[in-house]
């Protein structure tokens, strides 16, 4: 039981981390739907990094870079090109999709490196995890950063008057988005499960997107929310740990996903949104063009 | 940017001509595969023998010209089913899904007309056929309209929605096909059970009849967007949903109805790929790679800019592509999945390429004043 919840928590960093990139990219206003293709990416080029190099750090500095990049790219298609920002984060998924599928084929197989040390037997990316949503929090909130931020993810025009440069602030959570969601990847193939195969994420970043929404863009119901899906994701891995011989496991691996489309439609009703909506990012998937 | 008394200037375009919009996606294509013959480069193959390997695989070999055609009904049918969402301004990406649930029900026609048991089942080709076609359609359409129903009615993020779907059925697939599940062949190591020969999808001169289901719906999408009210309706809803409703269209209805719409229709992909094409007609264990296909079908939706027509040439151009891709990574040893990468190259030079469509760039005789250099406001 104590293993279950241990490896819980390691899931919930994962969903914490990426979707905590996308809560700050979504607050400056810039949508990201790709997070799973960042992932893939930050995921399998740490992975072959680390294999190639032996270390894990270079791996995930690459992973963070790798992301940084992808989250550069999405900016420059939505903020500069004025992109609709769906069309290029679906690229970004897709391109990530297809292509680390075809540069990670010959790395198939596991790391074959030591684990990563635990810390009271937890991952110690799960603390690192609170503390990056705790200083995420603190810099939104209690910032004059975080002020800017907020203020050009509502109204761009005003932010824009006030002397705050609208596209240099969003292109800094793109960016910062981005190395979220790389590392976010790098943890699940180098020390959460350091397997490499074709297109393992298998929704992670798609669970993490909605993780945004539910968590009505607050870093600290995000934490909660990461947790709760953690530990569905990681009983519907190992359902027989709790319900033994209950339904086929495959039942149990679309519980998550069931489950996501149930309070997605919880949260879309009136009550929900006639207390909550207020919590949205105004300006949320619209390009901003300078008037 | 200038250079000697010219300046680069971009402007709004305010309408973009069909054939304008044509070349723009010509250009894109060719960009891609450009681009992407920095893979066969990286591999120390030289890209124009790939490219000519691929091509006349595809389009020129007896055994690979079947592949790409199949192949294209397949990905016609997911573009159309990509395409009526896409006009009303909604993004339908679980076509994976909608193929595996349109397949998964015609399947279930078979087993409850005796077709897994026996050799002959109760009910003769002639009317078992279209039941399984019908039950495809139902089926995939069943799984549209859920994510139809919770954006007109809740407004719920339909791509997070379709998303979820797709995972849904690829388990409930395996679910069905492994381990002891109701359409496992017995004996089978996760393969679905084969159909009896007597209900396989019938040929025509060696093509798939499905063919005339996916160039008849293309064509019926063309006239419907062109000609109908209620293609009207979608186009208005797809520019602004507000707007629409003041027009007195019902903002509910629309995004159920391409949803079911676009279902069905990749429902009939579905059954397309595994109960009418030569060598399968079954569940393959595999079947992640039909669901991985269907996203080619965003990309020709994309490329054909919502022209279920000219989504006729770019769906066998994919399709033959996505066929000789295969085919190379064998012949020329390349890694594993050189059709996923393609898929990924051409999405991405896609996204870039949007900018043209809004864009134009034309050089400007550039007078004193004229600095004003950027996106005009």
């Amino acid at each position: 039981m104590w293993v279950f919840l241990v490896r819980s928590f390691d899931a919930s960093t994962i969903f914490t981390i990426a979707a905590l990139g996308e809560l700050i990219g979504q607050r400056s206003g810039v949508l990201n739907v790709g997070i799973e293709g960042v992932m893939l990416f930050g995921a399998t080029l740490g992975f072959i990094t680390a294999q190639t190099t032996g270390s894990y750090l270079l791996g995930f500095l690459v992973g963070i870079a790798v992301g940084g990049l992808l989250g550069l790219m999405h900016g420059f298609f939505s903020i500069t090109l004025g992109v609709d920002q769906v069309v290029s984060g679906m690229g970004i998924w897709i391109l990530g999709f297809g292509l680390t599928a075809y540069i990670g084929n010959p790395f198939t197989g596991p790391l074959g490196m030591g684990r990563i040390p635990s810390v009271l037997g937890l991952a110690p990316f799960f603390f690192l995890g609170i503390v990056l949503v705790v200083i995420t929090w603190f810099v939104l909130t209690k910032t004059s950063l975080g002020l800017q931020i907020r203020s050009v993810g509502e109204n761009p025009s005003v932010a824009e008057v006030s002397g705050i440069n609208v596209s240099r602030t969003r292109y800094l959570c793109v960016i910062v988005a981005g190395m979220l969601m790389g590392l976010a990847g790098a943890i699940y193939s180098l020390d959460y499960n350091p397997v490499w195969n074709y297109n393992f994420l298998q929704g992670w970043g798609f669970i993490a997107l909605a993780l945004v929404f539910f968590s009505m863009w607050n870093p600290l119901t995000l934490l909660a929310g990461s947790v709760l899906f953690g530990t569905l994701w990681q009983f519907s891995l190992n359902p027989q740990l709790v319900l033994p011989g209950f339904l086929s496991r495959y039942i149990w691996r679309t519980l998550p996903f069931a489950i996501t489309l149930g309070a997605l439609l919880l949260m879309s009703t009136r009550w929900f949104r006639t207390r909550w909506g207020a919590a949205k990012p105004e300006a949320l998937g619209q390009p901003y063009e300078k008037g | 940017m200038r250079i000697g008394n010219y300046a680069l200037k971009l402007e709004k375009r305010v309408t973009l001509s069909g054939w304008g919009a044509a070349l723009i996606s010509i250009l894109a294509i060719l960009f891609a595969l450009l681009l992407f013959s920095l893979l066969f480069i990286l591999a120390d193959i030289n890209p124009l023998a790939a490219y000519q390997a691929i091509f006349s695989y595809a389009f020129a070999n007896p055994f690979g010209l079947p592949l790409a055609i199949n192949r294209f009904i397949f990905l016609l049918l997911c573009t159309s089913a990509f395409i009526i969402p896409f006009k009303a301004g909604l993004w339908n990406i679980g076509m994976s899904g909608q193929l595996f649930a349109g397949a998964l029900s015609a399947f279930a026609v078979v087993v409850a007309f005796g077709g897994k048991k026996f050799a002959n089942p109760y009910l003769s080709p002639g009317l078992l056929i279209p039941l399984m076609l019908l039950a495809a359609a139902l089926g995939g359409a069943l799984f549209g309209a859920i994510a139809g129903f919770l954006k007109g009615r809740f407004n719920v993020n339909e791509i997070v929605v379709t998303m979820m779907l797709n995972f849904i059925t690829f388990w409930l697939v395996s679910f069905m096909i492994k381990e002891g599940g109701p359409f496992m062949k017995s004996g089978g190591e996760g393969d679905g059970f084969e159909l009896p020969s007597s209900i396989f999808g019938p040929l025509i001169k060696g093509i798939p009849f499905t063919i005339f289901i996916a160039l008849g719906f293309a064509g019926l999408l063309y006239f419907m967007f062109a000609k109908t009210n209620i293609g009207y309706q979608i186009k208005a809803y797809g520019l602004s949903p507000a707007a629409a409703r003041y027009a007195g269209i019902r903002t509910f209805m629309i995004p159920l109805l391409v949803f079911v719409m676009g279902g069905a229709l990749a429902g009939l992909a579905g059954y397309h790929y595994f109960a009418a094409v030569p060598g399968l007609y079954k569940i393959p264990t595999n079947y992640g790679y039909f669901g991985d296909l269907a996203f080619y079908g965003i990309i020709c939706g994309l490329i054909s800019q919502g022209n279920p027509i000219a989504a006729i040439p770019v769906a066998l151009l994919f399709g033959g592509l996505s066929v000789g891709g295969r085919f190379v990574q064998g012949q020329l040893h390349m890694s594993f999945g050189v059709d996923y990468a393609l898929l990924g190259v051409l999405m991405i030079t896609l996204v870039a390429f949007q900018f043209f469509y809004r864009f134009k760039i034309g050089w400007v005789k550039a007078g004193k004043e004229s600095l004003d250099v950027g996106i005009p406001g």
